[in-house]
């Protein structure tokens, strides 16, 4: 993609820890499933998806494939690939970067699916898939900005693709199937009106930004916004070691998780956890566990510890509590803290 | 790409045998394999309890069976076939393409989230489901298939409900849940884990207990024909659909098919009392109806409409209620002194969390505000139907499907352009063209496109309706608590509308006038917030309010002319105050009946208690054309259903 202009870097943005991290580990670990960014308007939301394209690691993916799929993983891999492998026709791999696929929330059915190739119908008398969002989105990250605004349908759709991490289109004549494993990244503000549980589900984590109410951060936010208004190629220069600081660890937590244990009381921490927070189905648990073993790759280490498994629940638990809408604040991190501090004694 | 249904990684799913629990529902699909006239399962269930993930694991158990996807988006022309463009165009010829409904011959039809699936595809699926044969007349093809299916969906029940008709297709209904156990938990992570770190090593650690399961199916396939049904099993099957007062004969056929299933499964050549009774099970639970009171019938399938339109007339008739005298009411409105305690409804507060403030008995006409917390409140059930409206319904449902014109929604089919084409249907428009193109003259392109071939889109779109609540929140409400037993009451609406993504806006009337505390919105929560700290006290200015939800409604008609808007009007009517100074009752009627005009639906919810009743309300509400209910009444029933029976009046 062109991407002429800079971007505010990433690791230039003051506070809004918890999304930075967040934001961090999907891209650490794809397999997590996503987040959601809730807060108020102005809080560095969108700034920060987008800044999250420059760190994003480069990785194999088979060459001229449009689903960019892998050319190690069998079973992620689209119709085409995978006949060419029948037929021992060697895939050419090439190295490519993860991309931010923006999903407007003005985007039609057939855009976001993908259709029937009209031009190429017309021209040739023959029927061709065109392929949509989904498409691009596979090994990709998937931002929906306001994404309770969504229309129902295309939800549905999200849903159904993330659900499956494969895009089944049956429409106007066309009759075809392939990958579309994303990261879900999303985010809103939550005045305009909430997500669906379901879809709420099906973000991993769920972060609440606020803006920063200590009047010095609040001057460093100024600062550094206006500093990369003046001249933001000299802001970015500045910023460039820090940026590929991070950049070298998220590259090496990549390499780390594979290697991340984890202990059986961990386990069992994070199943009593979601017993005792009756959270609806096994999503919580599983979640809990991937991000704490992601958040031990981040920090360097291959096994995981009680302290990440505590800081994992917090990210993947308040937006799963079984609640009617409106009670609030039903999430009691204290009660984490217990079950996690009394089975790590027992 | 024609006519092969290319299923990217069915091969690379979590294996069935893998799935930890769920035996139900594990059960339940084996039996379907086992036993195609079954005719399929139903799965219900909170989100992330591996629904989905049972039914592409059952794909892989048996050979000769797949599992065919039916994605929410599909279209019409997919789904039952259509004219082949490309072999239409070379060969000059009309050739059909099949479509879903072939490929799902004699084999699994999968729709996940079912709830959700586009009424118009359901009635499609229903249709063939039930002759067994999918007729194909379009666009010049005429072409007849044998066409039966096991179908299998799944699907969250807070996402919405289905049509009874609908439901009854699936032979059987397994509501799924998250086990509780400890052990159990752990090891599904563990094993979720283990599959995603390498899913092609975790099947083949399966492959031996798969294969055991697929052979103990196919064996028990065999079976099958071995398996005796007795006259005393048929019995029984009837006997217990008929205790369960199943509607139609469906209920006990599939009783004994999924006994025949179980005996097979179980190499048991006789049915016992004991597989009609778990066959029963998995069959009975979403046929059960209550004893057919008259409220209580389920809801509604065609050849019910009509005794429920007898139903409903038969109760319009006794109107328990005589009108009061009108200078009664006048005096009476000012004062609200309720001299029998008992009549304020014990239900609204004996439950104990209703936190009402304690505050001091304020038993006159208030000029000091009050803030009454939330009352209690309730879930809304989803009653079936209630003799609310007097037109024959068509449509049913949780979310309202509109029609729109607008070129939003999803696109389901196409229809031939009434005036200027606006949403062309490409598909359609070249499926239209394809059979003339030998005889066309064409300019260096494959096809040429006439005028006459145009076909536009059809969308769909789901449209929660708009709910404005007008509340009364004069001084006659702080009475007795009564204003928390009806914020426990909105505030139990609300949760249901937030369900159905409705938008909702809430005015409050008091003092002199009426204020629009939230405008329309789809935050739910705001609306709540603004409740909460909703006081009351003062004057009764109906009028206001009512003129105030009119206004608001016709503004937003402006900006969306597609929305349902309904007025709530929660009030005892008993109204003190006017607009213009005039007599307050008959400004309230006047406004009442501009906005049964407008063509707007609405609800009363009556307020009053005490030991004399004026009835105001239920003038204000028949003035309204309003669905008209007690406070009392609403509890656990039908207001949420009566909302959306009222949106889909008004869209038909």
């Amino acid at each position: 993609m062109k991407n002429a202009k800079t971007v505010y870097p990433f690791t230039a943005i003051v506070g809004q820890e918890k999304m930075k991290k967040a934001l961090i580990l999907n891209v650490i670990n794809p397999l997590l499933g996503g987040v959601l960014i809730k807060g108020e308007k102005g809080t560095a939301k969108s700034t920060a998806v987008r800044a999250l394209a420059e760190l994003l690691p480069e990785r194999t993916q088979v060459e001229g494939c449009i689903f960019g799929c892998d050319p190690y993983d069998k079973s992620g891999m689209c119709i085409t690939c995978l006949k060419k492998l029948e037929v021992n026709v060697k895939l050419n791999e090439v190295k490519g970067k993860m991309k931010v696929v923006d999903l407007p929330i003005s985007a039609t059915e057939d855009r976001v699916v993908g259709t029937l190739d009209i031009e190429y119908a017309i021209k040739k008398g023959e029927k061709k898939f065109e392929p949509g969002i989904l498409a691009q989105a596979n090994r990709n990250i998937l931002y929906v900005d306001e994404v309770n605004l969504l229309d129902d349908h295309i939800v549905d759709v999200l849903l159904d693709s993330a659900a499956m991490g494969v895009n089944t289109i049956e429409r106007e004549g066309v009759s075809f199937s392939h990958p579309a494993r994303f990261i879900l990244v999303g985010t809103m503000n939550p005045e305009e009106g909430d997500l669906r549980p379901q879809l709420l589900d099906r973000f991993c984590m769920v972060v609440n930004v606020t803006g920063e109410r200590e009047s010095e951060k609040r001057m460093e936010v100024i600062k550094n916004r206006l500093e990369f208004e003046k001249d933001s190629e000299a802001f970015a220069k500045k910023w460039k070691s820090k940026q590929q600081e991070l950049r070298n660890r998220i590259k090496k937590a990549q390499e780390l998780l594979h290697e991340v244990t984890y202990d059986d009381s961990i386990l069992e921490m994070a199943a009593r956890t979601s017993i005792e927070m009756e959270v609806d189905g096994h999503r919580a648990d599983i979640a809990m566990i991937k991000t704490a073993m992601t958040i031990a790759a981040f920090n360097g280490r291959n096994k995981v510890l009680n302290s990440d498994l505590l800081e994992a629940a917090e990210l993947v638990l308040p937006h799963r509590m079984r609640r009617t809408p409106f009670e609030e604040g039903i999430f009691n991190m204290s009660r984490v803290e217990n079950v996690i501090g009394q089975t790590h004694q027992g | 790409m024609r006519g092969r249904a290319l299923q990217v990684n069915y091969d690379y799913v979590f294996p069935f045998a893998a799935i930890i629990g769920q035996e139900k529902a594990k059960k339940a699909l084996l039996l379907n394999l086992i036993n195609p006239k079954i005719g399929g399962v139903l799965l219900s269930g909170e989100k992330g309890t591996a629904k989905s993930t049972l039914v592409r694991g059952m794909a892989v158990l048996m050979k000769g069976m797949k599992v065919i996807n039916l994605p929410l988006n599909t279209t019409e022309d997919r789904l039952i076939g259509t004219i082949d463009i490309e072999k239409t165009i070379t060969q000059g010829r009309r050739s059909f393409q099949p479509g879903i409904l072939k490929e799902a011959h004699g084999n699994i039809l999968y729709v996940d989230e079912v709830n959700l699936l586009s009424e118009h595809l359901v009635n499609c699926i229903l249709q063939v489901a039930s002759s067994g044969l999918n007729k194909v007349e379009r666009e010049g093809i005429s072409v007849v298939h044998p066409c039966q299916f096991v179908l299998v969906g799944t699907m969250n029940p807070e996402e919405g409900n289905i049509r009874s008709q609908f439901l009854d297709r699936f032979g059987l209904f397994v509501e799924i849940k998250g086990c509780e156990d400890l052990y159990e938990r752990k090891e599904i992570i563990k094993r979720r884990l283990e599959y995603e770190r390498s899913p092609l090593d975790f099947i083949e650690k399966w492959r031996l207990e798969t294969d055991v399961l697929s052979q103990q199916i196919k064996a028990a396939k065999k079976y099958l024909s071995k398996v005796q049904v007795s006259d005393n099993v048929m019995k029984l099957a009837a006997e217990l659909a008929k205790e369960a007062n199943c509607a139609g004969h469906r209920a006990e056929l599939v009783i004994i098919e999924t006994a025949r299933a179980i005996a097979a499964y179980e190499k048991r050549s006789n049915i016992s009392v004991g597989h009609i009774k778990e066959a029963a099970e998995y069959t009975l639970p979403h046929r059960k109806r209550e004893k057919t009171t008259k409220q209580e019938l389920p809801p509604e399938t065609p050849e019910m409409e009509e005794q429920k339109e007898s139903n409903e007339q038969q109760s319009k008739q006794p109107e328990e209620y005589e009108p009061s005298d009108q200078a009664e009411q006048e005096e009476e409105s000012e004062a609200e002194q309720q001299e029998d305690p008992n009549t304020l409804e014990p239900k609204q507060q004996e439950d104990g969390n209703s936190e009402v403030k304690d505050k001091k008995e304020e038993n006159d006409e208030m000029s000091i505000d009050q803030i009454d917390d939330i009352g209690r409140t309730f879930i809304v059930k989803n009653l079936d139907i209630k003799a609310i409206d007097r037109k024959k319904r068509k449509g049913e449902g949780k979310r309202i499907r509109t029609k729109t014109d607008a070129k939003k929604g999803q696109y389901i089919r196409y229809k031939i352009p009434k005036n200027k084409l606006q949403d062309i249907a490409f598909d359609a428009t070249l499926r239209a063209a394809a059979p003339y193109q030998a005889i066309r003259e064409k300019k260096g392109l494959a096809i040429t496109i006439d005028n006459s071939d145009f076909r536009e889109k059809v969308r769909e779109k789901r449209t929660g309706s708009t709910i404005i609540f007008i509340v009364d929140a004069s001084g006659s409400m702080g009475a007795k608590k009564r204003m928390s037993a009806v914020k426990g009451a909105i505030v139990s609406l609300l949760t249901d509308a937030y369900q159905k993504r409705d938008k909702v806006g809430l005015i409050a009337f008091r003092k002199k006038e009426a204020d629009v505390l939230l405008n329309i919105t789809r935050s739910v929560d705001m609306a709540e917030k603004c409740l909460k700290t909703l006081p009351t006290g003062g004057k009764t200015p109906l009028s206001a309010g009512l003129f105030k939800g009119y206004e608001v409604i016709r503004t937003a008609q402006k900006k969306n002319p597609d929305m349902l808007p309904i007025i709530v009007l929660v009030s005892d009517g008993r109204t003190n105050a006017s607009i213009n100074g005039g007599d307050p009752f008959e400004e309230a009627m006047e406004i009442a009946k501009k906005i049964r005009m407008e063509g707007i639906r609405s609800i009363v919810v009556d307020t009053e208690q005490g030991f004399i009743k004026l009835g105001i309300a239920k003038d204000i509400a028949n003035a309204l054309g309003a669905l008209y209910c007690k406070l009392e009444e609403l509890e656990g029933e039908q207001l949420a259903e009566a909302v959306r029976q009222c949106a889909i009046d008004c869209n038909y």
